[in-house]
């Protein structure tokens, strides 16, 4: 019942797509060497340097049209870029909201002034933006969202407060959900979408640290915080509709199932002398698994090149529910083939792998929409009522 | 493939037909569908996929989503041994293919064979096990190694013996024993038909089968929990069923895309890659799908008036041939560690 009219018969990369891979491993090839990333398994790093750097050759804002500083090539070819620098475990934090969500809602909701302002810095890799979805009382139930701008002269004033924002403390600007109206009957409706400039005048943001320490996500404040009429994105009360509208595209990219795939690669080279008939098995039905997560998420890409992209997001969910969980069976699968204890530091590459795939394997499967939600987005499908 | 062809569609019809508790019924006795391939063979849908020019019709992706309804509707007639597997072999090696519903098996997987040539005479003497609808076939298609590489025996059902056995959902699954003499047109050696395709081809057909059984669970169950009251409420209101819905729904889906894309590839180099990941994920599908549509169903599902059981019964048998996962998982393992890392990479992205 679910990917019914998806093509997977005739789906095959595009030529020419071996060359890209080839220029984007030896640019990877030459970073490490040149010690200017050092692979790590989590959350990604944020690294300026290095998003200028793909943004000079031209891997962000890859399908984008060219008068917006974008490529204008195809969804296949931007996913072989995401599965090569996750594959790398390349540092892609900085750019990596703004390429993926941020430009294409602009694309799709944008004024052309904003787009001109926004899609060229982003595709250069200079211009980095922050989701503002969830909220203290909002996780999951994010059509409950409190924080609210009222009309002023001019534009909006906003008031309130976003948590779990990643990298809102070094990022350029970001995109609010926000109440314009009410709350009503129909809570999904009356929200709006604001682009904040994280340095206005009334935006503080604090951190909430990591289990680790780690300083990713923030708590963002907005106190009178002043946004022009002219940064509404798309139109004051179709918020739900725009955020909602991106979620295929969001759930289904490879960095929903790759993050731990770094350790995998790790275990197969320590095991090269050693792998018994058990360790094959357990090797090659993570294999087996991958291949096929990675093929629906590829058929999914595929999809969005189509003159009329069918709506995918249910299939969307199924790929990230299952592909995060697939994350953790690649950490517990080393824990079972190799004797070795996590350690983040003064140890071999798998040990530091184990320790940061631990560390990191419970956020996987909350952010970007939990298991609980995505399963219930899949069972709606087939016909239950929430 | 965005829209089943109406070919596709005319044959999932007969399918679905020919899907009656008294069929299904029959077919635990051991029989198998002789009305519903007799309509098959009129409405020449026998020899999907197989080139025009041996009599077939039809393109590639519908004999598989031909063959995806034949799982679905628990078909028990030899549609993937006579389409996919024995005339694709006896037409790849320039054989003729005979009328009448064909057996298939590949050695040495299934048995140990004896193979001999000279001059225009073949011989062939051994036993094979497990051989699917092999007492209904008119000939049993046979791939078995040769010094040429492999050699494809086309040996007529009046040359072999058998003792009929059956798999879990009681599909003929029969010993067939051997030893005859044929003539070079019933036999060719050399050509591209290899054990290994051979084998890959047959994991294929099951993968596939799984997959339209897979979405028959998923039917049957959504049916089911949205009929079904119990405190009150239907049972897909409850959201510990819904979740387990989803999952279903979920190890369906990644079965079906795995299945669909290995015979995207199932003639290029990477056909061994795919094949094995739909035949593991096909298997663990089957495992936990089975699972979740009996445990939703209740006690009724286990009884042999309701009908959940014919599927999740294949399902089971299924898995089982043509490799189950430890065959197929241990073979793509010990490739990857033998390959490292690095050139597993290359392998997954260049296929």
């Amino acid at each position: 019942m679910l990917f019914t009219s998806t093509d997977f018969v005739s789906l095959k990369l595009p030529p020419g797509i071996d060359t890209l891979r080839r220029e984007l491993r030896a640019f990877l090839d030459e970073q490490r060497a040149a010690g200017r990333f050092h692979p790590h398994v989590g959350h990604g790093e944020f690294d300026p340097q290095f998003s200028e750097a793909l943004g000079a050759r031209g891997w962000i804002g890859m399908t984008w049209p060219r008068q917006y500083g974008g490529h204008e090539r195809s969804y296949l070819e931007r996913f072989v870029v995401t599965e090569e620098l996750l594959a790398a475990a390349a540092p892609v934090a900085a750019h990596w909201f703004a390429d993926r969500q941020t430009g294409p809602s602009l694309l799709r909701w944008g004024t052309e002034a904003q787009r001109l302002k926004f899609l060229p810095a982003i595709a250069a890799g200079r211009c980095y933006f922050a989701i503002g979805m969830s909220e203290p009382n909002s996780g999951s139930d994010l059509a409950s969202v409190r924080t609210r701008a009222t009309q002023t002269d001019g534009g909006w004033v906003l008031n309130g407060q976003k948590v779990w924002t990643s990298w809102a403390h070094k990022a350029h600007a970001m995109f609010v959900l926000c109440r314009t109206s009410p709350l009503g009957e129909k809570k999904h409706e009356g929200l709006s979408q604001l682009i904040v400039d994280l340095k206005s005048p009334g935006v503080k943001t604090r951190p909430i640290r990591f289990l680790n320490g780690d300083h990713h996500f923030n708590e963002v404040f907005f106190d009178d915080v002043f946004v022009p009429d002219d940064m509404v994105l798309g139109t004051i009360g179709q918020g739900w509709r725009q955020v909602t509208s991106e979620l295929a595209l969001e759930r289904s990219g490879p960095e929903r199932y790759m993050n731990t795939l770094p350790l995998y690669f790790a275990v197969i080279d320590a095991l090269k002398s050693s792998a018994d008939r058990m360790a094959a098995q357990l090797i090659g039905t993570l294999l087996a698994r991958f291949v096929s997560i990675r093929t629906m998420s590829l058929a999914i890409a595929n999809e969005f090149g189509r003159e009329e992209v069918p709506d995918l997001a249910t299939e969307a969910a199924l790929v990230k529910d299952i592909g995060t969980h697939f994350e953790r069976e690649i950490t517990e699968a080393a824990r079972a083939l190799i004797a070795c204890t996590p350690r983040l530091e003064g140890g071999t590459d798998i040990e530091r792998y184990l320790a940061e795939a631990t560390i990191f394997s419970p956020i996987g499967t909350i952010r970007g929409g939990t298991t609980q939600v995505l399963r219930s987005i899949v069972a709606k499908r087939l016909g239950a009522q929430q | 493939m965005t829209e089943p062809s109406l070919l596709v569609a005319a044959i999932g019809r007969i399918f679905e037909d020919h899907y009656t508790s008294d069929r299904l019924q029959d077919a635990k006795r051991g029989a198998w569908s002789e009305p519903l391939w007799r309509t098959l063979e009129e409405t020449g849908m026998t020899l999907l996929s197989v080139p025009e020019e041996h009599g077939g019709g039809g393109d590639f992706a519908e004999g598989i989503e031909a063959l995806r309804l034949a799982g679905k509707y628990c078909a028990a007639v030899p549609f993937a041994e006579t389409a996919l597997l024995g005339a694709w072999a006896l037409a790849r090696s320039g054989m003729s293919i005979p009328s009448g519903p064909l057996a298939f098996a590949v050695a040495p997987q299934a048995g140990a064979v004896e193979v001999s040539q000279a001059g225009a005479r073949w011989r062939v003497s051994g036993t094979l096990r497990d051989v699917a609808w092999a007492r209904m076939a008119s000939a049993l298609v046979l791939v078995a190694p040769h010094a040429a590489g492999a050699a494809v025996l086309c040996i007529p059902r009046d040359r072999y013996e058998i003792t009929a056995g059956e798999n879990l959902a009681h599909e003929a699954r029969d010993e067939v024993r051997v030893s005859a003499e044929l003539d070079a047109s019933s036999a060719r050696a050399g050509n591209d038909v290899t054990v290994e395709r051979a084998w890959q081809r047959g994991a294929l057909t099951r993968a596939v089968l799984m997959c339209g059984a897979l979405d028959r669970l998923l039917e049957l169950t959504v049916s089911y929990t949205r009929q079904r009251s119990q405190f009150g409420r239907t049972l897909i209101q409850f959201q510990a069923v819904q979740q387990e819905l989803a999952r279903l729904a979920g190890e369906a889906a990644i079965a079906k895309a795995a299945a669909l894309t290995a015979a995207a590839h199932i003639d290029d180099a990477s056909a061994g890659l795919y094949v094995a990941a739909a035949k593991v994920k096909a298997g663990e599908a089957a495992y936990s799908g089975a699972g979740i549509a009996h445990q939703l169903h209740g006690a009724i599902g286990v009884t042999d008036e309701y009908v959940l059981h014919h599927s999740t019964l294949r399902l089971w048998s299924w898995r089982a041939e043509y490799g189950a996962e430890a065959h197929w998982s241990q073979k793509l393992g010990a490739q990857a560690v033998e390959a490292g890392a690095s050139a597993l990479w290359k392998r997954i992205t260049e296929a």
